[in-house]
């Protein structure tokens, strides 16, 4: 008996000692720590974050942008556009010589069918090309796009890599189909899944779902062939084991790190932390329809929960690098404001306000994703410091935290009194943040429309005149106004921009992230 | 004619099929109570704003159509082998679930080996040295596997033998240097072998040793104070007296007399903690990066996929009925006097 436990003991020890050969890790091989989210890589029917990083690097869009800027479009597979007069014509010209991984050239017969796809099938994307009438492919090299209206977010709209250019012969062939009937005729999306088809510096090896995504470099790639022999992007959900693992050297990149991680990260050896700013917005809604809001419809009482707020506190539970905002446009878009035009912590003010309200007790309840992280945020420390703050000018606040579907879909069905969210945007352009405008997405969702006053009608307006301007600069100077208007009436307080944390061993160079396509690999070496 | 066992088995496997049927009943009414709809977990925020969008996809998914006649169709494919499309990954659900089930089962039975060849002589002798140092230590270290959350064991596991004494492996099932064998069974350390490929099979066991040692301990406790009570009551039975009596040396008498019988007791509880074994390594495959059917689950709860979410069920309780069939069936070899058809 002795010895079957003495055995059972050495045999658990031995399996770790014999086994313990840690295979050295290749030079030119990166891997890279993701908590995936990941609905499909095929990108006409795909825009969230995981599937953004690896499609930007397997394919190629009309227009980008480097690094982590996001507001100069840059060429990609365009070489140059003209926009005309009327802001309703865009013409690309298309780079020539350019193949895709299959060896077949691209032209732009295979931009148009892309993009047609893309509309026709009605999936996740489709409304990036809401605005769009009708794609033209003239010649081999030239791509025009007609508009319905002017539309000053087309050019950072295009850089998406769910309007990149797939090789259309080979996904004809295996199923794709980008006719009016596309969304029941197009069978390609479990090709995709497991082939790429496009110009990008890498081709997709392997996707295992919730596990995997293996790329190795094209060698035919029109920038060259990438500094990487292959790429590894793990799913690793729990942020302490990517911590761990970064540590110790067999990731070379984490993008799925929270503040504690961080803040441990920042003293470790032979790993660099950094982060970049997101284009997202952290707000508060509080519910503008009497039914629902209750006191919190009160303007006065939404205004002395934005005086109310200790925004250095939200910060710092925010993290490093995250920014307070003014408006609900993120700083780094073209028309947001100065984050010093900011409302000031002013409790006082908050208790008269309240006080002028009249309303006795002030009593609600905020409704959050109370297993959400996002950007390294934890929502529900952010509520219970949302519900401390407000204690202090004797607003009580019931956390009502719950799964983040079932909180969402209440969100979306505009049933939060009070709630805590983000809004992310989907292409770097303030327009994405006009859904705050009474009657739009958020507005209904705040019960706030725009026949609730005549303020709120003209609000609604300057949303839809920004929106139309042909020109970018004009379209800016909208959006302030915009904005300016919304922080003085709209049924929010906006909280701050996130900064998203990442790290990555010292040896790794060319690291950026931006909060379109994370990171981007083409740029990376070791 | 068949025996009595064979009968035995043959209504087990009948009955599975109205239970089957049941789990999917259950997982379907369970999942449309939820006060949340697919559009929400399934679109972005743009998309779920545009009617077109949301119609289409509520066409495609059948979710247009009332909730008995949704049912009614899952049904009549399931007739034909078909478990659905998963809303999540579009693939087919049976294929999703053949992909991840090796995993998970690879990591249940080695668990589960481990806890059996560790918790039962661990529970033996410590019945048998009663009160020694090594009883007092079972004991303990029995309680603290049955507490301890395994979520938070996997952490600190990950913690010591990986960064700190760096014994284990990265989590994950293969070092992300080795490109993983072609899948002919699943499991990844067969294929290796069938590939000719001795360095990811060695890998791949190197990965199995850390979640396996921490999915074991709950079991592994479990069975080390049930067997060591079980034999306990055996120990001061008439028959292990007369054994002694009849001079067979401590040996023997134990492992012969006293350890076959208090391992009946034993044996249900093996078959009945294969299911929270299961539903353990839901846990622990997010921990190690797993790729299994935990992670599959968690992923089609949170994004309300019915179809997913029915398909696991089934599967987990088909092994479930499974291993306690044959718990069952081991009864008949381990006692002979238990008449398992009977």
């Amino acid at each position: 008996m002795r010895t079957s436990i003495v055995l059972a003991r050495l045999g658990l020890a031995l399996a770790f000692a014999a086994l313990a050969t840690s295979a050295p890790a290749a030079e030119k091989t990166l891997v890279v720590g993701s908590s995936f989210i990941i609905k499909s890589l095929d990108p006409g029917r795909t825009i969230e974050t995981t599937s953004n990083m690896i499609n930007h690097s397997v394919y190629d869009s009309l227009v980008t942008f480097d690094g982590e800027d996001l507001r100069d479009p840059k060429p990609s597979l365009a070489t140059d556009w003209k926009v005309a007069d009327d802001g309703k014509t865009y013409t690309f010209r298309l780079r020539r010589n350019v193949k895709f991984s299959s060896g077949n050239p691209l032209t732009s017969a295979d931009v148009k069918w892309s993009l047609d796809r893309v509309k026709n099938l009605k999936n996740n994307p489709a409304f990036f090309l809401n605005s769009v009438d009708e794609i033209l492919a003239p010649d081999p090299y030239t791509v025009v796009l007609k508009l319905k209206a002017p539309n000053p977010a087309l050019l950072p709209i295009l850089a998406s890599s769910s309007l990149a250019a797939l090789d259309s012969k080979l996904v004809t062939q295996k199923g794709g189909d980008a006719s009016a009937d596309a969304k029941d005729r197009d069978k390609a999306e479990s090709f995709l899944n497991g082939q790429s088809a496009g110009t990008g510096a890498y081709v997709l090896e392997r996707y295992v779902p919730e596990h995997e995504v293996v790329l190795v470099r094209n060698p035919a790639h029109w920038r060259g062939a990438p500094k990487l022999d292959r790429i590894v992007v793990r799913n690793i959900t729990e942020p302490a084991s990517q911590k761990l693992q970064l540590e110790r050297g067999d990731l070379d990149i984490a993008t799925g790190l929270d503040q504690d991680q961080m803040k441990a990260l920042r003293s470790a050896a032979g790993v660099m932390t950094k982060t970049s700013p997101a284009a997202t917005t952290f707000y508060i809604l509080l519910n503008a329809n009497p039914q629902i809001g209750g006191p919190f419809a009160n303007p006065k009482v939404q205004q002395a929960v934005r005086y109310a707020l200790d925004y250095e506190g939200i910060l710092a539970i925010a993290g490093p690098g995250a920014v307070r905002l003014a408006g609900v446009i993120p700083t780094s878009f073209p028309g947001s404001l100065d984050p010093r035009q900011a409302i000031r912590t002013d409790r006082e003010k908050a208790k008269a306000l309240l006080k002028d309200a009249n309303l006795g007790e002030v009593k609600g309840v905020i409704t959050y994703a109370s297993d959400s992280t996002i950007w390294g945020v934890q929502m529900s420390l952010l509520a219970q410091k949302i519900q401390a703050d407000l204690a202090a000018v004797g607003i009580g606040i019931t956390l009502n935290g719950l799964p983040r579907t079932t909180a969402l879909q209440l969100y979306r069905d505009g049933k939060n009194q009070l709630g805590v969210w983000s809004w992310a945007a989907d292409y770097p352009d303030g327009q994405n943040f006009l859904v705050y405008a009474p009657g739009r997405t958020v507005g209904k969702r705040a019960g706030w429309l725009p026949e609730a006053s005549p303020e709120a009608r003209e609000l609604a307006q300057v949303a839809t005149e920004a929106e139309t301007q042909g020109d970018p600069a004009r379209s800016a100077g909208l959006y302030r106004k915009f904005e300016e208007r919304l922080a003085q009436i709209g049924p929010y307080a906006p909280l701050f921009q996130p900064a998203v944390p990442y790290a990555f061993r010292s040896n790794v160079q060319g690291v950026t992230f931006n909060s379109v396509w994370g990171v981007d690999f083409w740029t990376i070496g070791k | 004619m068949l025996s009595g066992l064979q009968l035995f088995v043959a209504r087990r496997l009948l009955l599975l099929g109205p239970m089957l049927l049941g789990i999917t009943l259950l997982s379907f009414v369970l999942s449309n109570a939820v006060p949340a709809d697919p559009v929400t977990a399934n679109l972005g925020e743009q998309a779920a704003a545009d009617p077109q969008i949301v119609a289409a996809f509520r066409h495609e998914w059948g979710l247009d159509r009332p909730l008995p006649e949704q049912y009614g169709i899952y049904l009549w494919n399931l007739l034909h082998g078909n478990l659905g499309l998963s809303i999540s990954t579009r693939q087919p659900v049976l294929l999703d679930l053949q992909q991840r089930f090796p995993a998970t089962i690879e990591l249940a039975i080695a668990a589960m080996t481990l806890s059996v060849l560790v918790g039962i002589p661990l529970g033996v002798l410590s019945a048998v040295r009663r009160d020694s140092l090594l009883d007092q230590l079972t004991r303990v270290a029995s309680l603290v596997g049955v507490s301890m959350p395994v979520f938070w064991l996997g952490l600190v596991a990950l913690l010591v033998f990986y960064a700190r004494l760096g014994w284990a492996p990265a989590p994950g099932r293969l070092s992300a240097t080795l490109s993983t064998p072609p899948a002919v069974t699943g499991f990844l350390v067969l294929d290796a072998l069938l590939a000719g490929r001795p360095d990811a099979a060695l890998d791949t066991l190197h990965h199995l040793v850390l979640p396996a040692v921490v999915l074991s301990t709950y079991n592994l406790g479990v069975l080390a104070r049930l067997m060591r009570g079980s034999t306990l009551d055996v120990l001061g039975e008439d028959y292990v007296r007369t054994a002694r009596a009849k001079g067979l040396d401590e040996r023997a008498v134990t492992l012969r007399h006293a350890a076959r019988n208090a391992l009946i007791p034993v044996v249900t509880v093996i078959g009945l903690s294969f299911g929270r074994l299961l539903s353990g390594a839901v846990i622990i495959e997010s921990v190690f990066a797993w790729p299994g059917l935990g992670l599959y689950a968690f992923r089609s709860a949170t994004s309300l996929d019915f179809p997913a979410i029915m398909g696991v069920g089934m599967v987990i309780a088909t092994v479930y009925v499974a291993a306690n069939l044959l718990v069952d069936v081991a009864y008949a070899f381990i006692d002979p006097r238990i008449q398992v058809g009977a």
